[in-house]
């Protein structure tokens, strides 16, 4: 089954374009990674996705239904740091809040079936031994895991993850990418995937979509990864080097101008 | 033996202390201090309508009613602001502005109405209003306040873990089929009606003031949610007996004691950082 249908999809804030006639689709178990420089329209197609926004033209469909009537199927995993940290959560209370919401409108206690589910999938993101500890007190890699915990909460059938490598150090880089490459293995969950540096995530993605407010490429790494289509992008510095049998993409980075709500 | 009113003004400070020592974590948490500004400028407009309505229809205990409907009116229509895209701020900013200029509109109006009807002792009142007078709550205040804090503040213990979801991360909420708009509709009514609520024991010029700094004094010795609730309960439950105790003594208004002695246990605190 397809999990995402996108034809001639084109996303717009108030009216201007942000991102333009993009096609595209992703089978059920697959993961597809979304490159391209700083206001490309990444984010933007993730929180469409999302059902987060809603302006949009051409055809979205997510197993086979709008996104907004999808969002059962659906886990969301913000950046970290768009979260108000203030709030004095543990790792648990932050779990258990994906588990809650299915069920009721008041929540006094977490039941106790959540906690033991929010336990076991804390578990499973090898972060068991913090789920007291505050959640603002967590290292960069670990904020990513609980939030990723808190997606597998609701049993999705589709992750959306906006930038979850970014800010982070390559060992915790690594500690996220190992376990994304977890839930695919384990769970076949379809995953999308916003960044800005792809290397990390080469591994789990089965395919690589290259965005610049329009659709520049789609299709397997290794048809993606080419030196002509990543200098389109991010100009002649860029490269694609084969070390080893894998494909490294040197991209620095890129800034455009703002254009619509890109790049949010 | 212990005057009547003295064991009102006590009974009053607790059920005051109860609702605030809960919320004020919360509007620290979810960065509501400029919603309380805009709740400073509804009570004063709804204070200023209920005066002219309770002057038209003699009838003063409209000052409350009316200051509680306008009041809730103007959080609603921020909230509905906020969720039409509007950042908090904005939406405060917007809509106190309005409330601002209508309420300087009203004190024209309620002038004149007053020339009209001399007899009723209304100057008492709006200094009353505006600095909080606890040892003139009476009996049927007392139950109005008993009541209506006791609904409002198990609302607000019943819902508090989705408030702090809410404040936390409400696009998380949204996108796990929690409803951000009604949770932030009923936080913003609750933070209203309290306002409306106790504005008469505490006064509207220090209402910002202890709806703010309890939370913040929590927030800033403590991490633990249990600890930042009992801290902020605590303390607002001590600053406030220990006013109305003071104020007994010396004669000095409770509202001006209690937010003096906040101010000090805050800037301490900031000092000793």
């Amino acid at each position: 089954m397809k999990a995402i249908v996108a034809e001639n999809l084109t996303i717009t804030y108030d009216g201007k374009p942000a991102l333009e006639g993009v096609s595209f689709s992703l089978d059920e178990g697959e993961t597809l990674l979304l490159l391209g420089p700083n206001g490309a329209g990444k984010t933007t197609l993730l929180r469409t996705i999302a059902c987060f926004h809603r302006e949009y033209t051409g055809r979205l469909e997510v197993f086979g239904r709008e996104p907004c009537d999808a969002r059962e199927l659906i886990g969301y995993v913000p950046q970290s740091h768009s979260l108000n940290e203030r709030v004095p959560l543990t790792a648990l209370d932050v779990v258990a809040m994906g588990g809650l919401y299915r069920r009721g409108f008041v929540h006094f206690r977490i039941p106790r079936e959540i906690l033991e589910k929010a336990e076991e999938v804390l578990g499973f993101v090898g972060l068991a031994h913090v789920r007291d500890r505050l959640f603002r007190e967590l290292s960069g890699g670990q904020k990513q895991r609980v939030l990723l915990a808190r997606a597998l909460m609701s049993d999705p059938k589709l992750l959306l993850l906006d930038e979850p490598l970014s800010a982070l150090d390559p060992s915790a880089r690594a500690e996220v990418t190992g376990v994304l490459s977890k839930i695919k293995r384990e769970r076949g969950i379809t995953m999308v995937i916003t960044t800005h540096d792809i290397n990390p995530l080469l591994e789990i993605g089965d395919r690589i979509m290259l965005l610049n407010r329009r659709l520049i490429a789609f299709g397997r790494p290794e048809e993606v990864l080419r030196d002509s289509i990543i200098k389109s992008v991010y100009g002649p510095l860029a490269r694609v080097i084969p070390v080893g049998g894998k494909l490294f993409c040197i991209t620095g980075d890129v800034h455009l101008p703002r254009k619509g709500g890109g790049g949010r | 033996m212990i005057p009547e009113y003295l064991l009102r003004a006590l009974l009053a400070s607790l059920m005051v202390s109860v609702l605030l020592g809960l919320l004020s974590p919360l509007i620290n948490a979810k960065g509501l201090a400029f919603l309380t500004h805009a709740l400073f400028h509804s009570l004063l407009f709804g204070a200023v309508l209920g005066m002219i309505l309770g002057l038209v229809f003699e009838n003063l205990s409209l000052v409350m009613l009316t200051a509680l409907f306008v009041t809730i009116a103007v959080v609603l229509l921020i909230a509905h602001l906020e969720q039409l895209g509007f950042s908090p701020d904005s939406a405060v900013g917007i809509v106190a502005s309005f409330v601002a200029g209508l309420t300087v509109l009203g004190f024209g109006i309620l002038y004149r109405v007053m020339a009209t009807r001399p007899y009723f002792p209304l100057g008492e009142s709006i200094v009353s209003y505006l600095t909080g007078d606890i040892f003139l709550i009476g009996l049927g205040d007392l139950k109005v306040l008993v009541l209506g804090g006791a609904l409002l503040f198990f609302t607000m213990l019943l819902l508090y873990r989705d408030f702090l979801y809410l404040s936390f991360d409400p696009e998380g909420v949204e996108s796990y089929g929690g409803n951000v708009r009604a949770y932030l509709m009923i936080l913003y009514v609750l933070v209203g009606a309290i306002g409306s609520l106790i504005v008469q024991t505490v006064g509207l010029i220090t209402l910002q003031v202890v709806a703010v700094l309890p939370g913040a004094i929590a927030l800033m010795v403590s991490s633990d949610l249990r600890k930042v609730l009992g801290v902020s309960l605590f303390l607002t439950l001590g600053v406030q007996l220990s006013s109305v105790l003071l104020a007994y003594v010396t004669d000095i208004p409770p509202s001006g004691l209690a937010t003096l002695i906040l101010g000090a246990i805050y800037g301490v605190l900031l000092f000793r950082r």
